[in-house]
């Protein structure tokens, strides 16, 4: 079905092709333990973890 | 400038108290959708809270030899609760950027595209703005990179034992 008539001739707001970003899906979840994966990647944004950051 | 993108300036005339702009674009592989009405719901929710504001929403569909069908989302029949979101978009992409956000997308698919206001950092955002502060950088942290960054640190740690 075509666009309504409104969008020709627009400027566009994205502004250049986007490239496909990695499926998340596939990166918490490869491997034997795809469940620890995960775990630790929340524990990582859970707040309270200290210690990780080197300057 | 249209009706429909006229509409959607008159609505937002106070730049000051807008929120950041936002897109996904949702991809579903060929023969690997399973629509339950599961997505509309969280999206209403999202949109009842007045967490967010739906501004845009196309479905495309990139067929084997690379051409692209967009359709609007007032072209679905039986559209149900989301009607409610349709009546209030702005139709802010253009023609142009149809091109732009297929380019992400396999041959045989459908993607959903969505592009929503976020209203919850609309007044943050504003009290920045009227601190003197100025947006110079923002973005999204993909969970790859996380992942990447602890492994990289349980490496270290390994050789360091």
């Amino acid at each position: 079905m075509p666009l309504r008539p409104g969008r020709a001739g627009r400027v566009g707001v994205i502004g250049h092709p986007v490239a496909k970003t990695a499926v998340v899906a596939k990166a918490v979840t490869p491997g034997p333990a795809p469940v620890a994966k995960t775990a630790v990647v929340v524990a990582a944004v859970t707040p309270g973890r200290a210690g990780r950051r080197r300057i | 400038m249209t009706d429909m993108t006229t509409e959607f300036a008159h609505q937002n005339t106070d730049l000051d108290s807008l929120g950041p702009v936002d897109y996904i674009v949702v991809e579903f592989p060929a023969g690997a959708s399973n629509f339950t009405g599961e997505m509309a719901e969280e999206l209403l929710a999202l949109v009842d809270s007045g967490t967010i504001r739906v501004i845009d929403v196309l479905i495309l569909t990139k067929n084997e030899d690379g051409t692209v069908d967009a359709m609007e989302l007032s072209d679905i029949e039986q559209l149900g609760p989301l009607e409610r979101v349709e009546t209030q978009l702005a139709e802010l992409l253009a023609e142009e950027d149809v091109a732009h956000l297929a380019a992400a997308m396999d041959p045989g698919s459908t993607a959903g595209v969505l592009i929503w206001e976020n209203l919850w950092a609309a007044p943050f955002a504003s009290a920045a703005r009227r601190s003197g502060g100025q947006l110079i950088a923002n973005g999204r942290i993909p969970i790859q990179a996380i992942i990447a960054s602890i492994e990289a640190d349980d490496a270290s740690t390994t050789e360091g034992d």
